[in-house]
């Protein structure tokens, strides 16, 4: 089989991304997987593959993909100014040069090819997390293949395909997100538990695949706990009384106490959330 | 039997407060006949994390463990020892001995003097949090944590004592170094690796460390 796409620039952040390791967190294996699902599963939606197939995962800007065959793609998540529009799908013919060259709104863009990226496995999914040995690195030079075997689909029925506007994003404007409590809410004073809603947090430079970093007020920080379990989308608050927000390849356990937990849609939305945005917090119930 | 349940996001519970025979027979139920919309667990120093599909089937699973089996100790999976060479030449080794007043030799004769338990793992694959440790050798982590810790590094961190599975930074005192892999990549490939190639151990297994020169 041919390669459909080669990497031409990784840019700030490319790698393989689909719906995460299952079954492996008890031996400390982040479930990783792309950062906002919900854009994935659109992108893969598009052009009727599974919803986590592996997808392209494109960080703000610079990465540079050079198309070798006539096919179907489709774009969701972050408008990294490639002409390729986000949240339909598209002809492109071989020879198309798609350059993610600037950041428009948003931090992670979803390429997805028909059938699926074609992509060696570990525990169960191709996502790459290079600290713990998993996936394969994308540089340079790579090629990709299609997963055509998976193809379940007729060209026609892609043609002009386009996200129903309820499924679109608009990664601009205010960021209002909505928590539930955390394992150790009732350990923290009323003060910390008020600050956290009450009082805008932008977004740190420090933010990464782990965890997003907010800058605030100081919250006032109880006792650290016995290691337990963490999920992605919990506000551990460390030492310094801000909070670090777990990632999809963060840490499976800790020692912070948890003061609040995201809804995974919410989590989605956090990680489209540039350094320097501006949030704000509500609690549910 | 009553537990102690807190919900945790949209779908996963908490069983917390767990004794360690109450958490054998809430693991050993879910290896047995796992609850509506199962996905994973993940084991606690003293919980366990109930991950499931759903919003519905997270609401259906207290009915489920209200009526797991009460299990002797005796009938669950048989624990493995392992034995673990170290070379004890650790960054930390000579801080460790000042700080709890005793010799070096002392510090090693006392941490590979102990019969260790694997009570959890995480944060990284692979790094066990083994219970056992000599209350002389417990010490809050290093005030700043180091960046980076090579795999192998054999180390101490308030009650535990650990072994570094992975590249990573951390803040715990290291005493010495082993060969033995703790976590294999590349065995993981594929959809359903066998996970005792891919770890060295898993959790409830026992450890002994034996010195090296």
């Amino acid at each position: 089989m041919r390669p459909l796409l080669e990497i031409i620039s990784k840019g700030v952040g490319l790698s393989i991304q689909d719906g995460g390791r299952a079954g492996w967190r008890r031996f400390g294996v982040p479930v990783g997987g792309a950062m906002d699902r919900h854009s994935m599963a659109v992108a893969n939606g598009l052009l009727g593959n599974r919803e986590d197939a592996p997808v392209l995962e494109l960080c703000r800007q610079g990465a540079k993909v050079l198309i070798l065959q006539d096919t179907w793609l489709a774009l969701a998540g972050a408008d990294l100014g490639c002409a390729l529009k986000p949240w339909r799908a598209s002809h492109v013919r071989a020879g198309t040069l798609l350059d993610f060259s600037g950041r428009q709104a948003g931090l992670f863009a979803y390429l997805a090819l028909p059938g699926g990226i074609q992509a060696d496995q570990w525990f169960g999914s191709a996502s790459a997390d290079p600290r713990n040995g998993l996936g394969v690195v994308l540089e340079k030079g790579v090629r990709l293949l299609a997963n055509q075997r998976a193809v379940s689909f007729s060209d026609d029925r892609i043609a002009g395909r386009i996200a129903i506007p309820d499924e679109r994003r608009v990664f601009e404007g205010l960021v209002q997100l909505p928590l539930f409590r955390g394992p150790q809410f009732a350990a923290f004073s009323e003060v910390a538990q008020n600050t956290l809603v009450e009082s805008e947090w932008t977004v740190s430079e420090r933010s990464d695949r782990t965890g997003f970093r907010l800058e605030g007020r100081e919250l006032e920080v109880p006792a650290s706990i016995a290691s337990e379990p963490v999920l992605p989308g919990s506000f551990q608050v460390t030492g310094s009384g801000q909070p670090i927000v777990t990632m999809v390849d963060g840490p499976t356990v800790g020692g912070y106490a948890k003061l609040a937990i995201l809804p995974e849609a919410a989590r989605d939305r956090l990680a489209q959330c540039v350094p320097g945005t501006q949030i704000s917090f509500r609690w549910l119930d | 039997m009553d537990f102690h349940l807190q919900s945790y996001g949209e779908r996963a519970v908490f069983i917390q407060k767990l004794s360690g025979r109450r958490q054998s027979c809430v693991l050993n139920a879910l290896k047995v006949s796992p609850p509506h919309g199962f996905v994973e667990y993940v084991v606690g120093y003293s919980n366990v994390l109930v991950i499931l599909d759903g919003v519905l089937s997270a609401k259906r699973f207290p009915e489920w463990l209200s009526a797991i089996p009460e299990v002797n100790q005796a009938d669950l999976l048989p624990t493995r020892l392992l034995e673990i060479p170290v070379k004890y030449s650790g960054a930390d080794l000579a801080a460790v001995a000042k700080m709890a007043q005793l010799s070096i030799d002392e510090v090693v004769a006392i941490h590979s003097g102990a019969d260790y338990r694997v009570r959890m793992m995480g944060f990284a694959p692979g790094f066990p949090y083994l219970d056992g440790l000599d209350s002389r050798l417990h010490f809050e982590r290093r005030a700043s944590p180091r960046n980076h810790i090579v795999p192998g590094s054999v180390a101490i961190g308030g009650r535990h004592a650990g072994i570094y599975s992975v590249a990573s930074p951390g803040g715990w005192h290291i005493l010495g170094h082993s060969e033995h892999p703790l976590f294999q990549p590349e065995m993981a490939k594929g959809a359903a690796p066998d996970e005792n190639a891919v770890f060295a151990l898993a959790p409830g297994d026992r450890v002994k460390f034996v010195a090296i020169n």
